[in-house]
């Protein structure tokens, strides 16, 4: 076997720089690779680049923490616990970061095309929409698309050329320097076990340039190899794992625990201002590291998140967050 | 099997969700968001379209879920259902033609059916930014029908949209900003567009040819006048069915010891 590919969760932090640009696996409040998120925070990273197929609470707390100068996406909320992104608005009204706007569709079909190493991808979704207005390429106004890692154009229309259906809209390939994924089960090597809907999980693994696998747990190799067909990113795609269990908390992992929707209730209500985010910051992030916030949350809670190994979710868990 | 309930018996939750149900018919492919209309599908699913397929955005196919999900990429969608993948087989199954019938919503309604749900105010200067598109827009395109389920205030009715997030039956050519009807700019790909508007008030419809929206039924109580009042552009009630049917009893019993027990979605009629 080669060169171990273990690290820590201050490493994985440490390997993303100010100015990178970065997704994440998951979808909305789900499978959000959160310890990292937290340790990011504790060390201050500045300027990152946020490309995500769909945003969530993980995009609140790094653009609450002022980690973040671009968010490139479609959506960013809390589902059913936090009807917006109140820090994110905040932010964008006073002008403080840049937010690129595409559709949900948009962004999985440019993830495909940097996954699959094309400059774009094609298709018919948002025509007519404000989506492709002009006027409202924020990037492009702020003088950052250098063609390089951010594209020349927001998007570019084209007619079929081939069987004459009509306008398309082209939509470039999403560059990304650091993918980092919160997964079910990483073997030694780096092979990947996603359990349940693997969202746009490999696309995002693969468009990456490196590719830090964070995993409830680590698993021998040879036992994932033994079901290769159940098996999601392969093994030379993951640069780094590391062993975190509850490390998307507060987002929920199918088969493995819930949402905690009431800790997302109390984020969102408490954060609406940057006096109120820096408070919630204190109490949670700074001071903490993943021990003492799980000790922090408690067994009863954990316990009431975890999922019932049959239905792969808590039946215990007040779903409205109550 | 009228057993229609009483306006005592049910609230305007249960009333658009029934309405919404309405919407489905048997052996449609149907897209679901979070919320109420995840109740109403399942609600189409248990009464009049069994044979329903029902699409998760977060990538879950032919979900049957025994409980209600509280969103798209919950565990609890994955229970029962044909396959359980990711976004690129939903968004790649419905640019493909195959999904009929979605539901949406949004913080504002133009008389196009163009909806907002990015901005309230000047994109360039938000007083308030929203959650963002999410996949409105490309359910809105890539699907036969839509159905939108929104709250009905005036300042959500409007004559145009601060931000076109997702698209109506006149849509914006770019570069210009001119409209055209989308039948114009989807080519092949044009299927259809909104096919109703459930708010708070009423249900409304839209005229194929003239892409606008006029009044098709109103929620007992309400009258055409009062509407068309609540709304900031001039709201064709020519149409007028008469009042939107209420919830049967045997739907509410679903609704509230079934599907949606624990009142996440919709909220039980408090008793006396």
């Amino acid at each position: 076997m080669a060169t171990s590919k273990r690290i820590t969760l201050q490493q994985a932090a440490e390997i993303i720089k100010d100015g990178s640009s970065l997704t994440f696996s998951g979808f909305t409040i789900w499978r959000r690779p959160f310890a990292v998120v937290y340790e990011l925070i504790r060390q201050r990273r500045k300027g990152l680049h946020l490309i995500e197929v769909n945003g969530g609470p993980q995009t609140e707390f790094l653009v609450g923490a002022g980690c973040v100068d671009i968010w490139e996406s479609c959506w960013v909320g809390h589902e059913l616990y936090g009807k917006y992104g109140a820090n994110l608005s905040r932010k964008v009204g006073n002008k403080e970061m840049i937010v690129e706007d595409y559709s949900h569709a948009e962004m999985m079909f440019r993830f495909a095309a940097g996954a699959a190493g094309a400059p774009y991808a094609v298709t018919q979704t948002s025509l007519g929409t404000d989506i492709h207005n002009p006027d409202y390429d924020m990037l492009g106004k702020a003088g950052k698309r250098d063609g390089n890692r951010i594209p020349q154009h927001k998007y570019v229309f084209t007619e079929d050329p081939f069987y004459g259906a009509g306008s398309q809209v082209l939509v470039p390939a999403a560059k990304v320097d650091i993918a980092v994924m919160c997964v079910q089960q990483v073997g030694e090597e780096g092979t990947v076990r996603v359990n349940g809907q693997y969202y746009s999980d490999p696309e995002a693994a693969r468009a990456a340039d490196i590719t830090i696998v964070m995993a409830e747990e680590i698993v021998p190799e040879e036992y994932l190899r033994r079901n290769a067909d159940q098996n999601t990113i392969p093994s030379f795609e993951v640069d780094y794992i590391l062993e975190c269990p509850f490390g998307a908390h507060p987002t929920g992992m199918f088969g493995r625990h819930d949402v905690d929707g009431a800790f997302l209730k109390d984020f969102y209500g408490r954060t609406r201002t940057q006096d109120g985010f820096d408070d919630f910051a204190r109490e949670w992030i700074h001071g903490h590291d993943h021990m003492s916030y799980l000790e922090k949350l408690g067994w009863s809670r954990m316990l009431g998140l975890k999922a019932n190994t049959a239905l792969n979710y808590s039946p215990r868990t007040g779903k409205g967050g109550k | 099997m009228n057993d229609y309930a009483l306006p005592e018996e049910y609230g305007l939750a249960d009333l658009l969700c029934c309405a919404a149900a309405r919407e489905v018919q048997d052996n449609e492919v149907v897209f679901a968001g979070t919320g109420l209309p995840m109740v109403a599908i399942m609600l189409a699913q248990e009464t009049h379209a069994p044979n329903l397929k029902l699409i998760f955005e977060a990538g879950t196919l032919d979900g049957r879920p025994p409980e209600i999900p509280t969103s798209v990429g919950d565990a609890r969608c994955e229970m029962g259902a044909s396959r359980a993948s990711g976004l690129y087989d939903a968004f790649s199954i419905a640019q493909r033609g195959c999904v009929d019938l979605g539901f949406l919503g949004g913080a504002e309604v133009d008389v196009y059916g163009n909806v907002n749900t990015t901005v309230i105010g000047d994109y360039l200067n938000p007083e308030l930014r929203l959650t963002g598109s999410g996949g409105n827009p490309d359910i809105n395109s890539f699907a036969r029908r839509t159905v939108f389920i929104m709250v009905h205030e005036k300042r959500r009715f409007v004559e145009n949209v601060s931000y076109i997030t997702s698209p109506g039956w006149l849509v914006k050519q770019w570069p210009g900003g001119d409209f055209v009807h989308r039948r114009e700019l989807y080519g092949s790909a044009y299927r259809g567009g909104p096919s109703a508007v459930i708010s708070t008030a009423g249900v409304f419809r839209f005229d194929e040819a003239s892409g606008r929206m006029y009044l098709d039924t109103c929620h007992p109580g309400k009258t055409p006048t009062e509407i068309k009042e609540m709304c900031q552009f001039d709201l064709d009630i020519s149409r007028v069915q008469g009042d939107t049917a209420p919830p049967t009893r045997a739907e509410l019993r679903l609704i509230h010891e079934v599907l949606d027990p624990d009142e996440i979605f919709i909220p039980k009629v408090k008793k006396g």
